[in-house]
């Protein structure tokens, strides 16, 4: 009943545009201009009036008698090699229609160039323009290699997804009956753990407005909890880590959700490891350290080596904030399912599993790569033992770690796990570009992910949160979109109710390409 | 038993890697190419963004040409910049590094290995493939809440990396007075798990032997050394090199074998002949009792059938090796290789009695740690560290300008601290591998599958049919 009640209070945001407040943007595509064939006819402006005819070339550039110029347009982006009516129309073979190289060098093979630049469009409007791949990315697995029964038989129409009625996309975080309230949360997802120090402040607070927006969660991270998110403390996690940087009753006391972080998908097994550039007087403050000396957080809890003291830890947090649900994050070693049902038995409500390629602030590349497997396998495990063992509807799974589009959420629900935790597609909707960098001198070059007062300005948190909002207003309308496809009337009758086993390629709707049969 | 502690120093001290900011007389490509159109009408936003100062302001007060070598790709520039002017891509000549194993990427690894001693740490999540072949095809699994991680890259616990070499005995026979009575065969005790091939290409050997034999020394491991390139400022670093002598050589350089701690027998380019073997061992193990005796197979073929006769014939040590081309071409190679002949020894009850050694496609610091989760006790490196010393990963094909590596008689210096560098940051993230997951020693992963997360596996019992898997 209350569920239903706050269900109905609650009104989705508004998407409003928030364009990047960069003055030139990466294309797939760009046309070049040598300036010493061009007599400036004019006949490519009237060819391609949207992007040519209103390309930004300085007349000053201009003026110059020879040399290459980029014609580049802030607003409308060219058509590329299909289109080339410009090449042609030229009479003096002046243009050439290119690939950009810089759409080349930007993202990896999981989150490709397509990604970022389509995560970037539904921050800027809520919606993908198609002309990007905003799905699925090209690393040859998982994810990748899996789709919904029904993207095979017709092409996804953009058009289609925004008319998809509405449909329920909630999630309930504590399922256990055990006197603790049913937080409700509209869409299947909260954002991830990123602290202060990692990330700027005012990245936080973006976040922390897009989350009460959304009337979700965020989280603290380790990096203790800044007074500048008391605000929304009604949607943020206080995270207690092994450095219990900043943790204290207070602050545990004040969240609705108290997150037990055991691992990190990206470096389980390896303790936190802030770089002293990072630990500026202010992140020194909140975390009770000395500036500029690097900070490692121990793995693991040196206080839990078993079971029993992972029941005693769970009932710490339980006995400082009788309200609070307790979440229990760890990472995916290839007993994840025994470490999910001792969680289970410790009294958790929430079992957060971080896959291996999620994301850090600094990381060993060794570990990166090589330490524990991926969120794909570790959350049909999970599921399946809680299955078997007759509790999986007592615990309610997020799964993280290379989570990237509404579509990967709604693949991972279908796997087993009932939501998703968000970080790294928050952090590309502020415009994040996945170069790598966070972690060295002053951090972040576009301001995300740094400590430095003068970088952290680019990002104004009201412009940030709205990004954010409009990513997941977009990813809302594809939950709605799929669930129609499928025809179910809630996301929660996605998750499979028995065990996860595909037979020639498929279940649960969902195909793997390398074994459809 | 004569540990690599112990040869050092009469007194117990942890072993430290001391590692050396070492610059090579050149560097790689950088990776980015920064080019500024004619656009630009020098409103330097460029400058005002860079973090990292590729772009200055010259001393005409205009935009400078920008400084490639810093650049990180993070395209701070190319936004910011409101005539659209620059334009950052992948530089070519970086692109055409190495080749599809021996990655731009892994080469720019080394490189930095080498030259800093430093482990490459980044930020954000992992960008690459799922899943790969050979080596990439595993992951590590790790502790989690109940089983204890070690704390040994900060140096809070200790952490083993060494390994034995040398045959153990199968069990140990007492008197009835309790006395042993089994001779026990002496081991070799090395601190880390890495020796150091000999060198393949042919260019500047006496150097860049030298420059092993020292970094070997200050490691306090082994370098392998070819009877034939044997020269006489080697022999100083004798007691830190292993002696190779090719087919019917043996009876060539008996003074050499005399003084060799490790002596190897290389079988590469011959079927499995037991007499052979049994013939030259004897004869090594006549003119030096105490010497271990290796044999070295190459590649795939009959490699678990060779390995086993020569245990039983008594060879100390078995060094695996296949050519770092054939792993480019079949990177699957280095798994049936050793997990092959390992798992035929362990069935025969055998595996005790040798260690194997390793070598081939080994290019990044995790494939330490992999060939031996796959069984192998150590590996031996060569194009890694002929990497960190210049070479273009060319397979034997000439350069124009004849092999880049070259190690000149002022380098050998230079050259072997950039080689210390390179393994003490390969065994610092041995060290990160071994601390997640809990284990305080290298020798206990030796075959350890169960440490290992195998993608074919995996991938049949979750999406795969039931029925197939089993």
């Amino acid at each position: 009943m209350k569920m239903i009640q706050s269900r109905l209070a609650f009104k989705v945001p508004e998407v409003k545009p928030a364009v990047s407040k960069e003055p030139f943007r990466i294309g797939k595509f760009e046309v070049l201009l040598d300036r010493s064939k061009c007599t400036a006819c004019g006949l490519c402006a009237q060819v391609c009036p949207t992007y040519i005819g209103s390309a930004i070339v300085e007349y000053e550039a201009f003026k110059k008698p020879s040399g290459i110029l980029r014609v580049t347009n802030a607003r409308a982006m060219c058509e590329g090699l299909v289109c080339r009516k410009c090449v042609e129309s030229c009479p003096t073979k002046a243009l050439t229609v290119r690939i950009n190289p810089q759409y080349l060098i930007l993202g990896d093979k999981r989150w490709t160039a397509d990604l970022i630049l389509s995560t970037w469009e539904q921050a800027e409007s809520g919606k993908p323009s198609g002309r990007y791949e905003y799905r699925v990315g090209d690393s040859g697995g998982g994810f990748d290699k899996i789709r919904f029964d029904f993207e095979l038989e017709e092409e996804v129409s953009i058009n289609e997804i925004f008319e998809a009625e509405d449909r329920d996309t909630s999630i309930v975080l504590n399922r256990r009956r055990d006197g603790r309230p049913e937080i409700s949360i509209p869409i299947p997802v909260y954002s991830a753990d990123m602290s202060f120090g990692s990330i700027s402040l005012r990245v936080m607070v973006a976040r922390a407005i897009a989350a009460k927006a959304w009337n979700t969660f965020t989280s603290t991270g380790e990096g203790g909890y800044p007074n500048e998110l008391i605000p929304f403390k009604d949607h943020v996690i206080t995270q207690v880590a092994t450095g219990h940087f900043g943790v204290n009753a207070e602050t545990v006391k004040r969240a609705r959700i108290v997150c037990l972080k055991y691992a990190q998908g990206a470096k389980p097994g390896l303790g936190g490891h802030l770089l002293a550039d990072k630990v500026t007087p202010k992140v020194a403050e909140i975390r009770e350290v000395v500036p500029y000396i690097s900070l490692f957080s121990p793995f693991p809890f040196h206080n839990v080596y078993s079971v029993e003291d992972h029941y005693r830890h769970v009932q710490l947090i339980k006995d400082i904030n009788p309200k609070a649900l307790v979440s229990v994050k760890v990472s995916t070693p290839i007993d994840v399912d025994m470490v999910a049902i001792g969680s289970y038995y410790a009294g958790a409500n929430i079992l957060q599993v971080d896959g291996g390629f999620g994301g850090t602030g600094a990381a060993p590349d060794i570990a990166k790569k090589n330490i524990a497997m991926p969120i794909e396998y570790a959350i049909p495990m999970v599921h399946n033992y809680l299955v078997r063992e007759g509790v999986r509807d007592e615990m309610v799974i997020m799964a993280s770690g290379g989570i990237r589009t509404a579509f990967d959420v709604a693949k991972i629900i279908a796997l087993g796990a009932d939501g998703a935790v968000i970080g790294t597609s928050e952090l590309v909707a502020l415009g994040c570009k996945r170069c790598g960098n966070c972690e060295r001198g002053r951090g972040c070059p576009s301001g995300i992910a740094t400590t430095d007062p003068a970088l952290s300005l680019l990002i104004d948190p009201e412009w940030g949160a709205q990004r954010i909002i409009n990513m997941y207003c977009s990813w809302k309308k594809q939950w709605n979109y799929i669930l129609s496809k499928l025809g179910l009337s809630s996301i929660r009758e996605l998750r499979p109710k028995n065990e996860v086993k595909f037979r020639k390629g498929r279940f649960n709707h969902l195909v793997h390409l390398d074994h459809l049969r | 038993m004569n540990t690599g502690v112990n040869r050092l120093n009469s007194t117990f001290m942890r072993y430290h890697i001391e590692t050396r900011e070492a610059q090579w007389r050149f560097k790689l490509p950088p990776k980015f190419r920064v080019k500024i159109y004619n656009n630009c009408v020098n409103v330097q936003e460029c400058v005002q963004a860079c973090v990292y100062n590729v772009h200055r302001v010259g001393e005409d007060g205009r935009v400078a040409e920008p400084v490639e070598e810093l650049c990180r790709g993070c395209h701070r520039c190319t936004l910011s910049c409101p005539k659209g002017a620059i334009c950052v891509e992948l530089n070519p000549a970086f692109e055409r590094l190495g080749d599809s194993y021996f990655t731009p990427e892994r080469i720019e690894n080394i490189f930095f290995e080498a030259e800093t001693g430093r482990v490459p740490v980044s930020g954000a999540g992992y960008g690459g493939a799922f899943s790969g072949r050979g080596f990439d095809s595993f992951w590590f699994d790790f502790s989690e809440i109940v089983r204890p991680t070690r704390d040994g890259i900060h140096g809070r616990e200790y952490i083993s990396t060494s390994v034995d070499l040398g045959r153990k005995p199968h069990n140990l026979f007492f008197d009835d007075s309790g006395n042993l009575v089994s001779k026990v065969p002496e081991n070799i005790e090395i601190p880390i798990p890495i020796i150091l091939d000999a060198p393949l290409s042919s260019s500047s050997k006496s150097n860049l032997n030298l420059a092993l034999a020292k970094s070997a020394s200050i490691l306090n491991t082994f370098a392998i050394v070819s009877a034939d390139d044997y020269s006489d400022d080697l022999s100083d670093y004798g007691s830190n090199l292993i002696l190779r002598i090719g087919p019917n050589e043996a009876r060539k350089v008996a003074g050499l074998i005399k003084t060799s701690p490790i002596v190897e027998l290389d079988y590469a380019d011959n079927a499995l002949d037991e007499n052979r073997i049994t013939d030259d061992l004897r004869f090594v193990r006549k003119v030096n009792p105490a010497a271990l005796v290796s044999a070295r197979f190459l590649g795939e073929d009959s490699v678990t059938e060779k390995s086993e006769a020569s245990v039983k014939v008594g060879v100390d040590m078995i060094h695996l090796h296949v050519e770092d081309e054939t792993v480019v071409h079949d990177p699957d190679v280095v798994k049936r290789i050793i997990r092959g002949t390992h798992t035929r020894l362990v069935e025969r009850g055998i595996r005790d009695q040798v260690s194997i050694v390793f070598s081939g496609g080994i290019a990044e610091a995790a494939h330490v740690p992999k060939s031996i989760i796959l069984g192998a006790d150590a590996v031996a490196i060569g194009l890694a560290y002929e990497i960190a010393l210049g070479c273009k990963v060319c397979h034997g094909s000439k350069h124009e300008a004849g092999c880049p590596l070259k190690v000149e008689e002022g380098d050998v210096e230079l050259a072997s601290q950039r080689i210390v560098n390179l393994v003490g940051s390969w065994r610092d993230q041995l060290l990160e591998v071994l601390g997640g997951m809990g284990l305080r020693e290298v020798r206990r992963l030796r075959g350890e599958l169960g440490r290992a997360i195998f993608f074919e596996e995996l991938e049949m019992k979750i999406f795969g049919d039931e029925d197939d898997s089993e």
